[in-house]
């Protein structure tokens, strides 16, 4: 559905997105982590069209976004950063506006205004005036004018940033829904979002994909070993030797507090089950038997895009002081 | 054409919803009438001139059109750079040239509309005395042609930068420069450079026009003007997704 090949683009000397590739299936939901300054509003704003590439090519349900703008840019529906309305109109007229820009019919406006407004939970407010609108509101009417001309693309730039907590979770529950029928491309740097929402993951770090795929698989390639706690009553002695002996076991480490160990297990094995029936066998009280949490994206995000002074490059000072100036330039400079 | 016609109706609302509208109405149609009033007067003493009274007032109230333009395109593109609404509107199916011809057209029809209570003074002298329609009519035109590209020469200026203060400071600065050009047409002795201002020179064609005289010249002057100023804008807005 999404296609980007090779994107890349500089403001000046700055090189804000390097090189991205990537895609979306249909009806996936991609999410676009990365921290603050990545690359990430560049790079949804060179796939929504508002941004030219400097180079790389980006398609749109088979159309180029350069060759073919006007046709690109009616299948996809953005949500950007900062949603801003025009304060003095009101909701229904701003709806009414936005549909006419994307070519709907009187008709097909008459249809699709009381729907977005219903999906978004804005018909009570629907002769409001913008201006006088809460924040979690306006972006419920930016989401509602993303999905007016019922595109098959939507891509939301950090949705839900700046809300409060309720509005949080009343805004992904739309876009899990939304998700349903659209594809999606969202970006955000909260992790559990990522979870939550998305199919597949991909981490932009300084302008360049750093890693990509499913949130499971990612979890699983980051994490190392998976790892099994045992406690037993009165820390037998020969403990240490038996569970490592279990099949699968790799290594046994002492745990925190006495009579607990930590078992290192080959990829993909539970020795779960071996435990308990040793601790059967020899009459050991069983204490505790639990899966050590694996690691959550959130370990595997500041792994990737932590950058301790040895693997710096010596350009990094000047990299990590731009990031600022890459919002300067924002809409236009 | 979606595009033209969304843009158009909403900038032609925005006007009318924003108080600066009203004002710039009142003081407008303010100015106006003690510009009539006094030539009225001043043309009720036996020993003036003659003429007819329009002629002389599109002479006098054109000048205002030096604030008016800066004052009415000043917020029409730099507003939405400055609220980055230009990111949804640019992501929309629709042009540049669609999205500025929209917003000028409003401004023109805004600027229409800002004339049409002068036409009641034209229906007052007709009272008093026969009013020969035909210049007045052709003073309109001149007005409406002068109106427009000043709107174009501010739209652009508000294209270049998210600045409203700095674009009205712009479009100000450019049409003061073709006002001075007038000024400089009675000034130079040469020939050429004369011919050249007068055909550039907005007081001599508003006297034309006051005088009933539509020149072919002048309309061509006037709307390749107002089509270059309108192409440079949708072209300064092109280019702010390049930097």
């Amino acid at each position: 559905m999404i296609e980007a090949q090779s994107l890349s683009r500089r403001y000046g000397d700055f090189t804000a997105v390097d090189g991205i590739s990537f895609s979306v299936k249909e009806g996936e939901i991609l999410g676009m982590l990365g921290p603050n300054g990545a690359g990430k509003t560049t790079t949804i704003r060179m796939i929504t069209g508002f941004l030219p590439p400097t180079s790389g090519k980006v398609t749109v349900a088979g159309k180029d976004l350069f060759e073919s703008p006007r046709e690109a840019r009616r299948q996809v529906g953005y949500l950007p950063e900062n949603v801003s309305l025009y304060p003095e109109m009101r909701v229904s007229e701003y709806l009414a506006y936005r549909g006419r820009l994307e070519g709907l019919s009187r008709a097909e406006l008459r249809q699709a205004i009381p729907s977005v407004l219903e999906r978004g939970l804005l018909t009570e407010v629907k002769d409001q005036i913008i201006g006088t609108l809460s924040k979690g509101y306006r972006q419920r009417v930016g989401l509602a004018t993303a999905i007016l001309h019922n595109p098959r693309v939507l891509v939301l730039d950090e949705p839900t940033v700046g809300l409060d907590p309720k509005q949080i979770i009343s805004i992904r529950e739309l876009i899990r829904q939304l998700g349903r029928e659209h594809t999606l491309l969202l970006s955000t740097h909260i992790l559990p979002e990522v979870e939550l929402l998305c199919d597949r993951v991909v981490i932009i770090d300084r302008g360049r994909i750093v890693a990509e795929g499913t949130p499971e698989s990612l979890r699983e390639s980051w994490m190392g070993n998976p790892a099994v706690r045992v406690a037993f009553k009165d820390a037998p002695a020969d403990a240490a030797a038996a569970l490592a002996g279990l099949p699968g076991v790799v290594g046994v480490k002492d745990g925190a507090a006495g009579g607990s160990w930590l078992l290192e297990c080959e990829r993909g094995s539970d020795p779960r089950e071996a435990v308990f029936r040793t601790a059967v066998e020899r009459g050991w009280v069983l204490l505790e038997l639990a899966r050590e949490r694996g690691a959550t994206m959130e370990d595997i995000f500041v792994r990737l895009t932590t950058h301790d002074a040895v693997e710096t490059p010596p350009a990094a000072e000047t990299q990590t002081a731009e990031p600022p100036k890459e919002e300067q330039r924002e809409v236009a400079s | 054409m979606n595009g033209i016609l969304a843009t158009f109706r909403r900038e032609l609302r925005a006007y009318f919803f924003s108080p600066l509208a009203y004002v710039v109405l009142f003081f407008f149609l303010a100015v106006n009438g003690i510009i009539f009033i006094y030539l009225i007067g001043q043309m009720n003493d036996p020993r003036a001139a003659g003429g007819p009274p329009l002629g002389y007032f599109f002479r006098a109230t054109w000048l205002m059109l030096l604030l008016l333009g800066p004052v009415l395109t000043m917020r029409l593109v730099s507003e939405e750079l400055r609220s980055g609404s230009i990111e949804v509107l640019m992501t929309a199916p629709v042009t540049e040239g669609q999205v500025i011809g929209g917003k000028f057209l409003a401004a023109l029809v805004f600027y229409g509309f800002l004339w049409l209570p002068t036409v009641l003074y034209g229906v007052m002298i007709n009272a008093y005395e026969k009013v020969d329609w035909g210049p007045v009519g052709a003073g309109y035109v001149g007005i409406m042609l002068i109106g427009a590209l000043f709107l174009a020469i501010g739209i652009f200026a508000s294209a270049t930068t998210r600045s409203q203060l700095l674009a009205a400071m712009m479009t100000a600065a450019m049409l003061f420069l073709l006002f001075l050009l007038g000024v400089f047409e009675e000034l130079v002795n040469n020939d050429v450079a004369k011919k050249a201002l007068g055909y550039v020179s907005i007081w001599s064609h508003i006297d034309e026009f006051a005088n009933g005289i539509v020149d072919t010249r002048r309309l061509v002057f006037y709307l390749s003007g107002t089509l270059f100023f309108l192409f440079l804008a949708s072209r300064a807005l092109e280019d702010k997704k390049w930097r």
